[in-house]
């Protein structure tokens, strides 16, 4: 070997030491939780991480972005995510998930069972197949648990399933971690805050809200925000023509008294979750 | 003169001849000024007995023939029958697939035999080689620099939004598909091996393709002056013929002949494969000539080499000399690399011989951006003047990241999980590289507007007064070079 190729050989082992030994310092921290409100801009997208590096992703925004802002938050060896939920199949809820799905390993693929005709619905549908992702369909009265953690699956039920709007079909989770609850809506409207409020009652409250269709003004009911009582309320927005989010909104959520964030405004938002407390970070 | 001057000269002239009808320039001018210039210079020979008149005379019948080639190759494409502005129902095949803000699909019109670029959205996704039915209305090219590029692209209009209709896949050649195939096969093993960034940077320098960079990131390698890194030039096919040439040799152990066909055909079937973009064929043609010329023992001249690439690719297509940027950067370095970078290994007394061979990487940096600057301020508004120290920095480890880019996609094919362990080593080098080029990225305090057209001739002319000069007085530097370094392809 000439001499130029043993000092390359050398830096690079060095190199690949220094990176392993970076990868073992890195490692997520235990026990404790995060929720990233990621800004994908008009569109939601959700990753939470739970004890032992679980992750989970609820919704893909309407485009790529998401892979991006995944990146800045995942190990960049991580290729892997564990759970990927949809809460109902509208574009500006699946679009991202297409190249999430072709790029990262995938455990299982969770959604309502129902199927939307778009285009971009059936090539998602393809990505699944053959990627051979595991398929689940969840609905009223499931539960995903981990360790100390779990989602609860509070909608939709059979009649709402078949509704003929695609947002009151939606998914409604609440998750439970580090004796904190979180609530992700989805696109939901006062149809099913009320449903909600009629089954549940206080078992609906918590302490984070995803609030429910980007601060739309026929969601986010003052019934329904007296039950669920959060003290920290995240919009996610981007610009859009629909008056998102609107001011009825976030009169309402001011009136409960709740912390309000929006990507829009504070980009991705992080909620760390340790033990009871919650703290916030704008993520630029 | 001898028999491979008449060959340069007559080429030479033949594309001055399309340089001038390019222009825009009338062709009965052209075609009356090359035959009074003709007459003169027959008549000076007869006076002066001086044989060289005779010759230019009989060049500038090249002249003519270029701007007729010009001439009749553009009103080919302009007499296409084509109703534009009303809708209407047509059927055509999808021969490119453009991504990046929905999708932009070249497709050929079965009946009309001309090409349209169709701008649909993101899914559902096309194919080449779709046969598909569209709906709508066919636009015009204007007067616009976009416009230009479309002509030149051999496209005659362009449909926005119409409704689509996919009647049957697999239409298109067998060979090609299979090839777009592999390359989509690889990619995909890079996203789903590396970050996003670091992927689209490895299909840049693999595979020429820029689908995937960020704005931030082409911006980034613009500022650096590292943007030829991913446009596939003869650089990286000489890397990739390098590899495949000894792999037959050393690995399947094959003859030379074998090895050299079979390498010929690899290269052949790559440019396929990566869209054949300027830079890329230009590289090809001359790799082959180059090892045509070894095999056969025949001495190797770099301008014949360069001027027969160039006429080769003008005449399939004579709009790309004045209207494609990619052909002419490609063109120009390969000439500052050639015949400019020995006089810079001189002057600054740099040996053949270094560390990762930084200095070799220097001369020919530094000979290539001299040799491109004003085209790039002039096209880009971009100039890095540290550009050659970034590219001293990164070309030592290009190579090598190549090598094991490809080396993944093959791992990635066979099996997944390994592909991911192994996609560690690549991050490292990716990594390394991306730093380098968005730190240098900051140093670009150079942002030039515009250049004069005035300034590009008397800079141009300077160079070239330097380089010959510079020749003659070492005397050193004979036409014919007969073993050119493989690398500066």
């Amino acid at each position: 070997m000439s001499n130029n190729k043993i000092i390359l050989l050398l830096i690079f082992l060095f190199a690949f030491d220094i990176f392993l030994w970076w990868q073992v310092f890195n490692q997520p921290l235990k026990n404790r939780s995060e929720i990233y409100f990621l800004n994908v801009g008009q569109g939601d997208s959700e990753l939470v991480t739970l004890d032992g590096n679980v992750k989970v992703l609820i919704d893909g925004g309407p485009n790529k972005s998401v892979v991006y802002e995944l990146e800045k938050f995942l190990q960049p060896i991580d290729r892997y995510i564990d759970l990927v939920i949809l809460s109902h199949p509208q574009t500006d809820h699946f679009t991202g998930l297409i190249d999430v799905l072709k790029r990262y390993q995938v455990g299982t693929f969770i959604f309502n069972g129902r199927e939307a005709d778009s285009a971009a619905f059936k090539e998602l549908e393809n990505v699944i197949k053959q990627k051979n992702i595991p398929v689940v369909i969840l609905g009223e009265g499931d539960k995903i648990e981990h360790l100390n953690d779990k989602f609860i699956v509070f909608a939709p039920d059979k009649n709402s399933l078949e509704s003929l709007s695609l947002n009151d079909a939606c998914l409604v989770l609440q998750l439970e971690t580090q004796k904190l609850k979180a609530l992700f809506t989805g696109d939901t409207e006062e149809k099913t805050e009320k449903d909600l409020i009629a089954k549940y009652g206080n078992i609906l409250q918590s302490d984070i809200l995803k609030v429910s269709h980007h601060g739309s003004k026929y969601s986010s009911s003052d019934d329904f925000l007296k039950v669920v009582k959060p003290k920290i309320s995240v919009i996610e927005v981007g610009k859009n023509s629909y008056g998102h989010p609107s001011n009825e909104a976030l009169n309402r959520l001011a009136n409960i008294g709740s912390q309000i964030f929006n990507t829009l405004q504070n980009g991705t938002l992080k909620v760390d979750l340790k033990d009871g407390k919650a703290y916030i970070f704008a993520k630029q | 003169m001898q028999l491979y001057d008449i060959f340069f000269f007559s080429v030479l002239f033949f594309l001055i001849g399309i340089l001038l009808a390019s222009l825009n320039l009338n062709i009965l001018l052209i075609i009356v000024a090359s035959l009074l210039a003709g007459a003169i210079f027959l008549f000076l020979g007869f006076f002066k007995k001086d044989k060289k008149n005779f010759w230019l005379a009989g060049l500038l019948i090249f002249i003519i023939l270029g701007s007729i080639y010009y001439f009749y190759d553009d009103q080919k494409f302009k007499n296409i029958n084509l109703s534009f502005g009303q809708q209407e129902k047509f059927e055509g095949l999808v021969v490119r697939v453009e991504k990046g803000g929905g999708q932009k699909l070249t497709v050929e019109l079965l009946n009309q035999k001309t090409l349209v670029l169709v701008q649909v959205r993101n899914y559902p996704e096309f194919h080449y080689g779709d046969l598909i039915n569209f709906n709508g209305t066919i636009k015009a090219l204007d007067d616009s620099s976009y416009s230009r590029y479309l002509a030149k692209e051999r496209i005659s209009g362009t449909v926005d939004f119409p409704t689509i209709e996919l009647i049957k896949s697999n239409q298109g050649n067998f060979i090609k598909a299979k090839l777009l195939a592999l390359k989509d096969k690889t990619i995909e093993v890079f996203h789903q091996t590396l970050p996003s960034e670091k992927s689209a940077f490895l299909s840049g320098l693999t595979l020429g393709e820029k689908e995937e960079f960020s704005k931030d990131f082409k911006e980034a390698m613009a500022k650096s002056g590292t943007s030829h890194l991913v446009a596939l030039s003869g650089y990286n096919i000489s890397i990739i013929v390098g590899v495949i040439f000894s792999l037959f040799l050393s690995t399947f152990r094959l003859g030379r002949k074998w090895a050299f066909w079979l390498s010929i055909l690899i290269v052949n079937l790559f440019v396929l494969m990566t869209g054949a973009e300027a830079s890329v064929v230009r590289a090809a043609i001359m790799g082959i000539i180059a090892l045509l010329a070894k095999e056969t023992g025949r001495i190797y001249s770099f301008r014949n080499a360069i001027i027969f690439a160039g006429f080769l690719m003008i005449l399939v297509n004579p709009k790309i000399l004045t209207f494609d940027i990619g052909f002419q950067l490609s063109f120009l370095a390969v000439i500052g690399l050639v015949y400019l970078s020995p006089i810079i290994s001189k002057l600054f007394h740099l040996k053949k011989e270094s560390l990762f061979d930084w200095q070799e990487n220097f001369s020919t940096t530094l000979s290539a951006q001299l040799m491109v600057a004003p085209l790039l301020i002039s096209s880009f508004s971009y100039f890095s003047p540290l550009s050659f120290l970034t590219n001293i920095l990164i070309l030592s480890v290009i190579p090598i990241t190549m090598a094991l880019g490809f080396i993944l996609a093959a791992i990635g094919f066979v099996f997944m999980p390994l592909a991911l362990i192994f996609a560690w080593f690549v991050n490292i080098f990716l990594s390394y590289e991306i730093f380098i080029i968005k730190f240098f990225s900051r140093f670009n305090f150079l942002s030039i507007a515009s250049v004069s057209y005035l300034f590009i001739t008397f800079y141009y002319l300077i160079l070239i007064t330097f380089m010959f000069s510079f020749n003659i007085i070492n005397n050193k530097f004979k036409t014919p070079i007969t073993e050119p370094e493989i690398k500066n392809l």
